[in-house]
């Protein structure tokens, strides 16, 4: 079998980050807990079953027997959220898309990743300045990996994915576990998410209506009960 | 009777099925890893289905095949890069996404514009790959690329390509695009013959 070389190459576990003496290599296997760890965290990658547009097709191609994503550990596709480990933002983002796709972030558990799969879902491609689509899904939440593309071939996905495993590999559990689950807040429908310019005064507008609405919700309930 | 077209079916995938393994084991060691086997599986000859084993393998792609464009340059007799493109914008203007920006060159001395780019950019989140600017640019400067492994972790830093990372040789081109590469270069010939004849009446 031929080894992944250059760019593709994953450092492995043979790689711990600190020097073993010559006269013990080929004796003992020494690595370190974080490259075991991650070592099975990047070998069981479970993406959501989530497709927006033209890319998803490629998604599924990538998925189907051609390509094989279960050679990679990534062959669970989980409908749910709660399940999933990867977010495959495979094509364009509408603006009525995006609280649901916000939505669907928050609910996954940590650790989460997501990939920006296309020119849509990375930076807006060819509908940057329409008036209904969010340019680059990075606005709202954060993309570990962009992979270029109109669409992106099968081929080009799963190198993407090969990057995210990269990624996942040189992590510290440390910084991965301890980190805080924040919460983004779902942009609300209406005359926001309309001007792609006013985004920081969205997000602004959006927190204090959100808040607004729970405050409401919370007086409702109390009434209630 | 009821059911004989599920049955029929299932025997073509059952068939697919043996036939796979059947193939693994007539081709033993041939089938996977090497550039023969990869060819031979996208050939019409094949039979059964088969995984495409990808960084270890690679699909070869066909002629057509069209990702990010690039820039043409060709090697001149000390090694400089002589750059085809003239910065007439028509690729900017065909674009249907917007995403070229040409800058045009100016004579340091004189101040007046150059036939060559300054500057180049593509932004590789908004390019749809479409072919179009490969398709009208008259110097043959600008074409689609094969090479589809982009994928990065920060797009402001990577992803607007600028002329360094778009300029490669014509060698590139002709290895990618054999067929196109003899067809443009015929034309180009062509054009440069009849253009030496007029002269050559005028005179």
């Amino acid at each position: 079998m031929v080894r992944r070389e250059g760019k593709d190459r994953l450092e492995g576990l043979q790689v711990p980050g600190y020097d073993i003496p010559d006269e013990v290599k080929g004796h003992v296997v020494i690595t370190t807990l974080n490259r075991l760890y991650n070592w099975g965290r990047r070998n069981s990658i479970w993406p959501m079953m989530f497709g927006l547009a033209c890319c998803a097709i490629e998604m599924i191609a990538t998925a189907a027997s051609r390509f094989d994503l279960a050679r990679f550990g990534m062959e669970v596709m989980r409908p749910s959220p709660r399940q999933a480990d990867v977010m495959i933002v495979s094509g364009t983002v509408t603006k009525r898309m995006m609280p649901l796709i916000v939505r669907l972030y928050n609910q996954m558990p940590l650790p989460k990743y997501v990939i920006a799969m296309g020119a849509c879902a990375s930076g807006g491609g060819p509908f940057k300045e329409g008036y209904n689509v969010v340019s680059g899904v990075d606005k709202y939440i954060p993309v570990d990996v962009y992979i270029p593309g109109c669409p992106p071939t099968p081929e080009a996905l799963l190198y993407g994915l090969m990057k995210l495993q990269q990624k996942i590999e040189k992590q510290s559990l440390k910084e991965v576990y301890l980190q805080k689950d924040e919460y983004i807040p779902e942009p609300v429908l209406g005359p926001d998410i309309m001007d792609p310019r006013d985004f920081p005064m969205i997000r602004e507008y959006t927190m204090k209506k959100l808040q607004e609405m729970q405050a409401q919700v919370g007086e409702s309930t109390a009434e209630q009960s | 009777m009821d059911g004989r077209g599920i049955l029929r079916g299932l025997a073509v995938t059952f068939k697919h099925f043996i036939a796979s393994y059947v193939d693994d084991f007539r081709r033993l060691g041939k089938r996977y890893f090497t550039q023969e086997g990869v060819l031979y599986r996208s050939s019409p000859q094949v039979e059964g289905v088969f995984t495409i084993q990808y960084p270890e393998e690679r699909r070869p792609v066909p002629e057509n095949f069209r990702f990010i464009p690039f820039l043409v340059y060709d090697e001149g007799p000390n090694g400089e890069k002589e750059i085809r493109c003239t910065a007439c914008g028509i690729c900017a203007k065909v674009c249907p996404p917007q995403c070229i920006w040409i800058v045009r060159a100016h004579d340091p001395e004189t101040g007046k514009p150059l036939k060559k780019p300054a500057e180049f950019y593509i932004d590789v989140d908004i390019c749809m790959n479409c072919g179009f600017c490969a398709e009208f640019c008259p110097f043959d400067a600008i074409i689609m690329d094969h090479d589809y492994e982009l994928a990065t972790y920060d797009r402001f830093a990577t992803n607007v390509f600028d002329i360094n990372r778009l300029l490669k040789p014509a060698s590139y081109y002709q290895q990618i695009r054999p067929t196109q590469y003899a067809l443009k270069a015929a034309e180009r010939e062509k054009k440069a013959a009849a253009k030496a004849a007029r002269r050559g009446k005028a005179a």
